[in-house]
């Protein structure tokens, strides 16, 4: 497809209005790097935010959304901490698992805060209504957390195992880390790829991602110098978006420039033909 | 979507990037209920609405120091994002009811600036709306406020998928340039 039809389709790309071709070709157009696609994707992006923005009729603060990302805040600081220290460089692989490792234990805190909030509903009920809406919430969170024990027993120690394979990938002085960035098929998605080819290791893991539509799924690619794309492995993400997976190794000797992550056939494919979601470099040595 | 009296939603950003909580309460300040209101009107349940704005703020300060500010402002960054993350749920739970008593977000003091602001922004963009035609702006908003495609949408309204295509693509272009012109 020519740039002067790509450009004429962008309006509908902002819209999220475009077929399966349309949209494939306009993704592999703009990550070929047309500024000017991008500044016009960018200007309908504005103007329909600016729509939203007024349609939407509320403007504001909310008080509950800050109750959410307060607690937020509280549960997560030895993670930010960590997230902080990975932008400074220089051994991202040890970080990133520190960060998995803080982000459990976050979500431990979270659930341990959730109770003394449960604890303050029953004995104070001086609160106000908002407040008590918010707590009564988490109440029933918690509730439906601890009726499901068992079962986030077992996919914790699943995620476990999954961590403890990631962190191994990570470590070492053999080990490379590609940080994926989303695509505009995606951009609020992110992830990582831990390659340890002396350990014969290779650990994929993303976060935002959509969910895949029944009949495709995510193929995971190295990019090498040689031999261009390469079949890392297929996934599916959970509900959240989000998933860790171990993935093939490259083919001895290929030098892997890159790593990025396609929607294919369930079944996948030899070399990508769909949507690139998420891409990122891998360091040179 | 700045304006001179106040600081910068990107100024914001990068004081969030550097760890300042205020920052980010000042941008859910701005775009907090906007944000739930917009997934609310894709969701039709407020509590999802409010989890997916928190979820938006919460991933913009977490990626703060890796905000491109070359692909777009902040304000059109976390429209965008509220909107694919809100689509993305709705298409994760498929259909559902909406909840009977779904909680009301209490009234609130805004800051005086921040009135003052969104007033300009909505004469503005009433403004520009009122320059699409019925048409266009029906199919606009459908567009945006739906998890429906192209087809879905001409089989609803009975208009021939190319009219659509076209409607769509020209109030979406002119809502661009009034928009652009009432700015500059």
């Amino acid at each position: 497809m020519e740039h002067a039809e790509i450009k004429d389709l962008i309006p509908l790309k902002a819209l999220s209005q475009l077929d399966g071709d349309e949209a494939r070709a306009i993704d592999e157009h703009l990550a070929a790097g047309c500024d000017e696609c991008e500044r016009e994707l960018a200007s309908f992006n504005e103007a329909l935010a600016e729509m939203a923005i007024a349609e939407a009729g509320a403007d504001g603060p909310s008080d509950r959304i800050w109750s959410r990302l307060q607690a937020r805040l509280d549960a997560s600081r030895p993670a930010l901490k960590v997230e902080d220290r990975a932008t400074r460089e220089p051994s991202r692989g040890r970080d990133f698992a520190m960060m998995v490792g803080s982000a459990v234990a976050a979500a431990i805190v979270a659930i341990v805060v959730s109770y003394a909030f449960n604890s303050r509903l029953r004995s104070d009920t001086s609160e106000t209504s908002n407040e008590i809406a918010a707590l009564t919430a988490k109440v029933i969170e918690v509730q439906r957390n601890v009726d499901t024990t068992g079962d986030q027993l077992a996919a914790l120690e699943a995620k476990v195992a999954q961590t403890t394979d990631l962190t191994l990938a990570s470590l070492g002085p053999d080990a490379r880390v590609a940080r994926l960035a989303g695509l505009p098929a995606s951009p609020s998605a992110s992830g990582s790829v831990a390659l340890n080819p002396a350990q014969g290791t290779a650990m994929l893991e993303v976060n935002g991602l959509p969910p895949t539509p029944d009949d495709k799924v995510y193929e995971v690619w190295w990019i090498g110098e040689k031999q261009g794309p390469i079949k890392a492995g297929l996934f599916e993400p959970s509900s959240h978006g989000a998933t860790i997976v171990s993935l093939d190794l490259p083919p001895p000797g290929e030098v892997v420039l890159a790593s990025a992550i396609t929607l294919e056939p369930s079944s996948g494919v030899e070399k990508p033909t769909g949507a690139m979601y998420l891409k990122g470099d891998f360091p040179r040595r | 979507m700045a304006d001179d009296n106040r600081i910068s939603d990107e100024g914001l950003v990068s004081a969030m990037a550097a760890g300042d909580q205020d920052a980010l309460a000042t941008l859910n300040q701005r775009y907090g209920r906007a944000l739930s209101a917009v997934a609310d009107k894709i969701l039709r349940d407020k509590a999802d609405a409010e989890e997916v704005a928190a979820d938006v703020l919460w991933q913009l300060w977490r990626e703060a120091s890796r905000f491109d500010r070359g692909r777009g402002s902040v304000g059109a960054w976390i429209m965008m994002t509220v909107r694919s993350r809100a689509i993305d749920r709705l298409r994760a739970r498929k259909a559902r009811e909406p909840r009977a008593g779904d909680p009301v977000e209490a009234a609130v003091t805004n800051d005086p600036s921040n009135e003052i602001h969104s007033a300009e922004r909505r004469t503005r963009v009433e403004g520009a709306l009122a320059t699409l035609n019925d048409g266009e702006r029906d199919l606009l908003r459908l567009a945006y406020f739906s998890d429906l495609s192209q087809s879905e949408i001409a089989q609803r309204t009975s208009i021939p998928l190319g009219t659509v295509k076209s409607r769509m693509r020209a109030g979406l272009i002119r809502l661009r340039d009034t928009l652009r012109g009432t700015v500059e």
